[in-house]
């Protein structure tokens, strides 16, 4: 596999793992993660190509490192997935700062008392 | 102009988003501390993935198109730029899509996530009974 195309792979895996498993934001299980996600891939698209199409290409791709899968405005594939894991990784590593900071740990309490059942976000863990 | 062609997007992506901070009321500039936090954290691995695919010449950057302020005389300026302006735009665009979310059903799913993320709205003690509800 194209070393690109295999680090990106392995990107992807580690910020779902750390994303799930691991320090258990479970943005992945967010509607709002998911809308933002599409926003920023929508606007990807143009930035993106901005950046890599053949004709002014400011980035330029060896075609030997990635799949030579072109989308759009000649921008590898690859860079969608690069794109899907910094997006992840940002609000991931956002949201474990929010939720340690005074405002977060305030309102914890409050939540166990009225008896919420844990939902698909995953911030009670940790107390 | 061509020197440019970098920076400019990176400028235009800053300006398209900048509303959804100063209308919409995503608080991401002004949680500076966080923000500045969340950026060395989130964006060092992916700063030494480009230095990488640098190093392994998986791409290079056109000398026609960035200002030629190499850092290191490796990674062009405009290149760490973007590890920290599309963070930004990430950010600011979750937090907005939240909190129109929540304006716009305030017992909604994107309120409550808004809850869970620390992101409270105004409406907080209705969004906790709806969230007890579901």
């Amino acid at each position: 596999m194209p070393e690109y195309t295999l680090l990106t792979v392995l990107a992807v895996v580690l910020v779902v793992s750390l994303d799930l498993v691991v320090v258990r934001t479970r943005l992945l299980a967010t509607l709002g993660f998911w809308l933002t996600l599409t926003i920023m891939w929508v606007f990807q698209i143009p930035v993106d190509g901005w950046l890599t199409r053949l004709d002014a290409a400011i980035v330029r791709y060896d075609e030997r490192h990635f799949s030579g899968v072109r989308v759009f405005f000649d921008s590898p594939i690859e860079d969608f997935g690069f794109g899907f894991a910094m997006v992840l990784a940002t609000l991931m590593v956002w949201t474990v700062l929010s939720r340690r900071s005074t405002g977060a740990e305030q309102r914890r309490p409050r939540r166990a008392a009225a008896g919420e059942p844990s939902s698909g976000i995953g911030v009670h863990r940790g107390g | 102009m061509e020197p440019f062609h970098y920076l400019l997007v990176l400028v235009a992506c800053l300006a398209v988003t900048a509303p959804l901070e100063w209308v919409i009321g995503a608080r991401v500039y002004r949680r500076p501390r966080r923000l500045a936090l969340t950026l060395a954290i989130a964006m060092t691995p992916f700063v030494i993935w480009d230095l990488v695919g640098i190093a392994r010449r998986h791409w290079d950057f056109s000398p026609r198109y960035t200002l030629g302020l190499d850092l290191g005389g490796v990674m062009p300026l405009e290149e760490l730029l973007f590890f920290v302006v599309i963070p930004i735009c990430a950010l600011l665009t979750h937090q907005a899509v939240l909190r129109l979310g929540a304006r716009l059903r305030p017992h909604g799913r994107l309120a409550r996530e808004a809850q869970h993320l620390g992101e409270a709205p105004a409406t907080r003690p209705r969004c906790e009974e709806g969230a007890r509800r579901a």
